[in-house]
């Protein structure tokens, strides 16, 4: 399964990624398929390169000046890195959430929700019906209907980052990708939002950064684990069924990692 | 920012250390006081060698070798910081003191019309000077500060390899000289039409203004988080929507504290406007043509008689240029506290 | 499971990243930043070539004589300009202002980030910027009218206490110190403390705290540590701040202008004597009632400190750059 065989069923799949940060090589030859309604989680250690692995599935890679890359990102079957494709629709089919929650601090929350139309220029038909739809989705809807009107930062911080989900819902993306978004949270919020998650998969692809192996569990059908040794680019280890890899991993590595024996 | 790995100190040893600070400083003062002593001689023959004695003599009995080198490191730096206040002060004190002297209403809104060197107080004021100088300033900020701005956007948003001799030869650029700038507008006007007006003294604060607004901006938006940029891109913003509606709104007070600072630093300048504008006694509102008073370069023409009332006029102006820059400043200082507060609650 | 290593030839080549924009709002916001930001080259090319032009009467006909020579008569019918005196004397100014700035800026950076407590430090941040904000015709003011005579009577008990030193000594103590390069000299010193005491406390305040708490843990006294840790990696900081400090003292005009007596008999080092020399303060002065072929030698001094405090200012922000790395993205 591992071979760079595009099945046709997927939504998102990445043939031979290798990527390098100036001349060095951070990732080599990443082969992966996300099914559409799949949650996978992309698991290892820090360094492993995972989260840049995120960042090229939407073009966010190449905003850092010396990211050099090799391979297809194939969305439908689409290369997303062929010279004729915007990256600005790429990143609009493909949302992302990152670590740290960063609503926008000038603006309200309601303004938060449709500030990705707005940024990309694109109409906006039904704010109201588009707004609760997109906090509803991200089950924060009860908590701040009353105000939508306030600054997006006087949420708590799960409730930030749940704002910053149905801020990224709101723009309808076929693909949401998640760096490691609970990893700044209390086990309330994090709970929360991994509801949120599954939920959401009925009606996208999501891939998720996570370091948290329960949370991998919980959460993901899928999942890839990364390793880097000290000087080498980062590879895909073992990539399978969720409950395969963490009940009968294949590689011995994976054992290791997924029982806490390093990393 | 406060960096303290020695913080010690008992009651015994606090009221050690009152006891050494204040003797020699009332020696000195008795010598000045009482032997009539001159200020400076007091200052550097009496009080300084006996502090410096004793607050040796108490740190080697604290601590042998250790705490003479303490001791010593801890009065010469607090000495020549007092310096500095007592300079500032000084300058402060003065100005306002002397200033005061001319202030009244009319002073403030009259200008000079019917006034000479030695025509007393009573009649004519800088008003013409106020509003010379306003509009000046107002001239140059609408040149600088959006060209400043994009500066700072290029040193911050884009990737280009460039930017760090674009931010040498901008810091450069401010430490110009203020009287060149002023020779290089006049040197354009030996090639043009331009009269001397209020314009060319904005042109010629132009080159002062640029480098420091620049530099505040660059340094506002650097502090709004990389996040927030990342997160427009990522909802598929164009670069320039991203700052537009994003960054810039974020870095709204640090943008207007560039301004507030870049006027600061040009509404005292007073060799370029001497140059390139000429004087008035009059009120002109109009910056294209005719001479315009501006309040630094009427200070340096009354403080150029020695009759005592245009001495009191430069020290009036003065005072107003002061109270402009003070105003300038502390708004800059309040905007940048509240700024700062913000974040290290968002750090939390 | 292990990974196919495959090179497929086609797919292991490295792309061509659009990692420049892509719409053309974005080139358009792009070219518009980097020509504002192209600006500041054309700004100094634009000075340079408009004194240059200017200049080129006084600096062809005088030469190299025009640095180095000591005779300003420029309405003689063979007009001599030459701005020695002039020049050295903004040399001589300027390191005098360093020399007194620099314990001064050193020590409110060292109590400001050691020694105040955090509220007290604040306050004294802002009074210091303060300073930095004041005009200079106001510095001037106060300098004429209420420090001149102080630093008079320093300047008196420095020759009293130091006229065996070459550089304290006076010809004649009754026509000496008043409008010297002395007072001058701590007149620019007011105006630079500012600029160097920022610089420092920048680089103090970002110094690696275990470098301080290591020295400590082996023993070290505030003295020890300040003279074999933090003077040694920050010097080069603080040399940069020194030197944006002198740009600024080279150019400065007119507090200048108020204290010191401008004289083109060249005073090589006693700075109590009265007369000096300011290429700046200079134009200033001459300015006024300069003649055609006076205009030109003013254009040639003013290119010739323009020249001066850029090549300083250059190398300081360059130094001052290179030791604040964190202002780096």
């Amino acid at each position: 399964m591992m071979n760079s065989t595009t099945a046709s069923a997927s939504t998102l799949s990445t043939e031979d990624i290798s990527v390098w940060f100036g001349e060095r090589q951070v990732l080599q030859d990443i082969n992966l398929v996300f099914p559409a309604n799949q949650v996978t989680a992309l698991i290892g250690p820090s360094g492993c390169g995972k989260s840049t692995f995120l960042r090229t599935l939407n073009r966010m890679h190449e905003l850092i000046p010396s990211a050099g890359l090799a391979g297809r990102v194939l969305l439908d079957g689409q290369d997303i890195y062929e010279p004729s494709v915007d990256a600005v629709d790429v990143r609009i089919k493909v949302g992302m959430v990152f670590q740290k929650p960063n609503p926008f601090p000038t603006m309200s929350i309601r303004e938060n929700i449709l500030s990705g139309l707005k940024l990309s220029g694109r109409k906006i038909t039904d704010a109201d019906d588009l707004v609760e739809t997109s906090l509803r989705r991200a089950s924060i809807w009860n908590e701040v209907k009353d105000r939508l009107g306030d600054q997006a930062l006087s949420l708590s911080g799960g409730q930030q980052q749940r704002l910053c989900i149905a801020r990224s819902l709101a723009m309808n993306p076929e693909v949401l990708l998640m760096d490691e978004p609970c990893s700044a949270l209390d086990p309330g919020s994090t709970r929360r939002i991994e509801e949120t998650i599954q939920e959401l998969s009925a009606s996208m692809t999501i891939v998720i950064v996570t370091h948290n192996m329960q949370q991998a569990q919980r959460v993901s059908d899928q999942t890839a684990f990364f390793l880097a040794d000290e000087n080498t680019p980062g590879v895909v280890v073992e990539f399978g069924r969720t409950e395969d890899l963490f009940n009968t991993p294949i590689d011995p590595r994976t054992n290791d990692y997924v029982n806490g024996h390093f990393g | 920012m406060n960096r303290k790995p020695w913080a010690q100190s008992s009651a015994t040893f606090k009221v050690q250390l009152a006891l050494v600070s204040t003797i020699p400083v009332a020696i000195g003062a008795l010598f000045v006081i009482l032997g009539g002593f001159d200020f400076s001689i007091g200052l550097i023959g009496v009080f300084l060698p006996i502090q410096v004695i004793v607050v040796g003599v108490f740190g080697w009995l604290k601590a042998k070798k250790r705490g003479l080198g303490d001791a010593l490191l801890i009065f010469f730096t607090t000495f020549f910081s007092t310096l500095v206040l007592v300079l500032l002060l000084s300058v402060l004190g003065s100005v306002i003191f002397e200033g005061f002297k001319a202030l009244s209403p009319h002073f403030i809104y009259e200008n000079n019309r019917y006034v000479g060197t030695t025509t007393s107080l009573e009649y004519g004021g800088v008003g013409h000077a106020i509003l010379g100088t306003i509009l000046i300033v107002l001239l140059t900020t609408v040149a600088a500060v959006p060209l400043g701005i994009a500066m700072a956007v290029y040193l911050t948003q884009s990737q280009s390899k460039m930017r760090g001799v674009v931010r040498t030869v901008t810091q450069s650029l401010a430490g110009l000289p203020s009287v060149v700038a002023g020779l290089f507008i006049l040197a354009v006007m030996q090639f043009t039409h331009l009269e001397r007006s209020g314009l060319t003294g904005a042109l010629a604060l132009f080159p002062l203004m640029l480098p420091t607004v620049a530099r505040v901006a660059e340094e506002s938006l650097r502090l709004v988080p990389a996040d927030l940029r990342m997160a427009a891109l990522a909802l598929g913003a164009p670069n320039y929507k991203a700052f537009f509606q994003v960054i810039l709104p974020a870095a709204k007070s640090g943008i207007v504290t560039a301004l507030l600072l870049g006027l600061a630093r040009i509404v005292g300048e007073t060799a370029p406007l001497i140059l390139t504008t000429n004087m008035n006694n009059t009120t002109n509102l109009n910056p294209f043509s005719g001479p315009m008073a501006s309040l630094p370069t009427y200070v340096y023409n009354f403080l150029g008689s020695s009759y005592s009332s245009s001495q009191q006029r430069a020290w009036g102006a003065a005072l107003v240029l002061l109270i402009f820059v003070g105003i300038l400043f502390g708004t800059a200082r309040i905007l940048g506290r509240k700024k700062s507060l913000k974040t290290s609650k968002k750090a939390k | 499971m292990a990974i196919d290593q495959k090179s497929g030839t086609e797919l292991t080549q490295r792309r061509k990243l659009a990692a420049g924009p892509l719409s053309k709002g974005d080139k358009w916001f792009f070219r518009a930043t980097a020509i504002s930001a192209n600006f500041a080259f054309v700004l100094v090319a634009l000075i340079v070539v408009f004194l240059f032009v200017n200049a080129w009467p006084t600096l062809s006909a005088q030469g190299i004589s025009f640095i180095f020579g000591d005779i300003w008569n420029p309405d003689a019918k063979h007009p001599v300009m030459q701005l020695g005196p002039m020049l050295w004397g903004s040399i001589l100014v300027g390191f005098s202002g360093v020399l007194l700035a620099t314990p001064m800026a050193i020590s409110a950076a060292y109590l400001i980030v050691y020694l105040l407590p955090k509220p007290a430090a604040r306050v004294a941040t802002t009074i210091i910027d303060l300073l930095a904000a004041l005009p200079s015709v106001v510095i001037g003011l106060w300098g004429i009218a209420v420090f001149s005579p102080v630093a008079i009577s320093w300047a008196k008990i420095s020759n009293q206490l130091l006229g065996w030193i070459p550089i304290f000594h006076v010809k004649d103590p009754n026509s000496a110190f008043a409008d010297s390069p002395f007072i001058a000299g701590w007149i620019v010193a007011v105006m630079i403390v500012p600029i160097i005491t920022s610089v420092t406390r920048e680089i103090f305040s970002q110094m690696d705290d275990g470098l301080i708490n290591g020295a400590v843990a082996l023993g070290g006294s505030r003295f020890s540590v300040f003279r074999k840790v933090i003077l040694p990696t920050s010097s080069s900081g603080i040399i940069g701040g020194i030197l944006l400090g002198l740009g600024r003292a080279l150019g400065e005009t007119v507090a200048i202008l108020y204290v010191l007596q401008l004289s083109f008999k060249i005073n090589f080092f006693s700075v109590l004597e009265s007369r000096g020399g300011a290429v700046a303060s200079w134009i200033l002065a001459r300015f006024g009632e300069a003649s055609n072929s006076e205009f030109h030698g003013l254009m040639a001094a003013g290119l010739v400190i323009f020249l001066v405090t850029l090549a300083v200012n250059m190398v300081a922000s360059f130094i001052v750059n290179r030791a604040q790395p964190w202002r780096k993205n």
